[in-house]
């Protein structure tokens, strides 16, 4: 237990390194499950055939074997292509290559969640804008747009939860995250337990933070009643 | 200042080092006493003595990259760093991906009996060994004499030598050091004989791994080895860590 305490600041450390990356891989995710479910939803055949293979690939993959695969094979390119015009060695940075990672597998995961709350809304509703004279600009911010956060909040809740666990495998790479930072913590004090009891209530802390955050989102992206309706 | 500390290592783990040494070299962390993580985050242990005497030895600067055991071949194989010394065991297998130099230690088998045994005594005597292992192949091979006592596991030798049904154990060193004679139940015993490590019975010991082709750094490694074995510096950083010659003979 004293070994705990005295590693606290270093599992801290590697706590917020845990959340940084998670809320950069979010970032990234949520861009690419938009343009994705853009694609899907509205692009032409060679968008929707890119967004297609997209989705069955990533998540049909192991987020390990993404992990290892991008860390990895992207050094192996970056080196290729350095050799080619004879630059010195490019070290790719294990946290962004972990951002690229995680961002990469969940935009795919975000991409239907996106498609599948864009396709909730009754298509009558934006025919009936339309109707109206208003311009896409405007169907899209006050019809479409509104009802797709509160449709896919619980999807994109969910996804959040998936992602911040599955940010654990980028110890892998050497990244000194949460999880990494406790094995090397606890195999070098050989109390593993004690520091993966830590990690476990770390993880459960996070997961009960967002819960509540993404219930107030809930409730305030909620749509109105009828009553409300102008 | 705890505030400043934790935002430097995030700004320091957002900004990927810069490769100003000469000689990377991956590293682990998670195998004490070889090599374990300090609070402050910093990586200590044999292997990280034995890397900075072998650097300085080389007169070549080494900066050490902390890597995760599970992908620290490809770390090496993808130029992250340019050696590994991570304990890591001269094996065919892994002979065919990277090259190896010489060994800088081989976890030697050794005796463990009552204080002031001695090995011209053995013969005759009773000697523990679990069963199935390089050290049983190794007594039968090298200690026809002696009377041997199988076992299961280790833990059950230990129990009976402090029992008196056997004289004297013969397993690995750091098992015998870090499971029984760092423990309570060790007192009043201790290594005694030689420490062997035969490379037909206990295998080639762990090396400085490198990317195969890269005969020049391969080569001044072992020389390396060699040097600060001649000039000492390896037996102080031994002692340090241990109560045998962890070289091996």
């Amino acid at each position: 237990m004293e070994n705990l305490i005295e590693y606290m600041p270093l599992l801290l450390s590697g706590a917020l390194v845990t959340i940084t990356l998670a809320l950069f891989s979010l970032v990234l995710a949520t861009v690419l499950g938009a343009l994705g479910a853009t694609g899907k939803l509205s692009g032409g055949i060679i968008a929707k055939s890119i967004v297609g293979v997209y989705t069955t690939l990533v998540r049909g993959v192991p987020d390990l074997v993404l992990i290892l695969l991008i860390y990895f094979g992207g050094q192996r390119l970056l080196n290729i292509v350095g050799n080619w015009f004879d630059a010195d060695y490019i070290e790719l940075s294990k946290f962004w290559a972990g951002v690229g990672a995680i961002g990469f597998i969940y935009g795919a995961y975000l991409t239907e969640t996106f498609r599948g709350a864009y396709m909730t809304i009754p298509p009558g509703q934006i025919d009936a804008a339309k109707a109206l004279g208003m311009r896409p600009i405007s169907v899209l911010r006050t019809v479409t747009i509104p009802q797709l956060i509160s449709f896919a909040l619980p999807g994109y809740a969910n996804v959040w939860q998936v992602l911040i666990k599955s940010t654990a495998v980028v110890s892998i790479i050497g990244l000194e995250d949460l999880v990494g930072l406790a094995n090397d913590a606890g195999k070098s004090v050989r109390e593993p337990f004690i520091f993966f009891a830590f990690v476990f209530c770390m993880y459960l802390l996070f997961t009960f933070i967002s819960q509540n955050i993404f219930m107030y989102a809930e409730r305030k992206y909620a749509l109105k009643g009828h009553d409300d309706a102008v | 200042m705890k505030k400043f500390v934790i935002a430097a290592t995030v700004a320091a783990t957002l900004v990927s080092a810069a490769n100003a040494a000469d000689i990377n070299i991956c590293v682990e962390g998670a195998y004490p006493p070889f090599s374990s993580t300090e609070p402050s985050g910093e990586v200590v242990g044999f292997d990280i003595d034995i890397a900075n005497a072998l650097c300085a030895e080389m007169g070549q600067s080494c900066e050490l990259v902390k890597t995760d055991w599970d992908g620290i071949i490809p770390a090496l194989l993808e130029g992250k760093c340019d050696a590994i010394i991570a304990s890591m065991s001269i094996t065919p297998d892994r002979m065919q991906i990277i090259d190896f130099s010489t060994k800088y230690y081989n976890s030697p088998a050794g005796f463990i009996g009552a204080e002031g045994m001695m090995e011209s005594g053995l013969d005759g005597q009773r000697v523990g060994v679990q069963r199935g292992t390089i050290h049983h192949s190794f007594m039968e091979g090298v200690f026809p004499n002696v009377e041997l006592v199988l076992y299961g596991s280790q833990d059950e030798i230990y129990l009976d030598l402090v029992a008196g049904r056997v004289d004297a154990i013969m397993a690995d060193s750091i098992a015998m050091q870090e499971g029984f004679l760092d423990t309570d139940s060790g007192a009043g015993y201790a290594f005694f004989g030689e420490s062997y490590s035969v490379p037909e019975y206990h295998g080639d010991g762990a090396g400085v791994g490198v990317r195969q082709g890269e005969e020049e750094l391969r080569d001044a490694f072992s020389a390396a080895i060699t040097a600060i074995r001649e000039s000492g510096e390896y037996s102080m950083i031994n002692a340090e860590y241990f109560d045998f010659d962890i070289f091996g003979g």
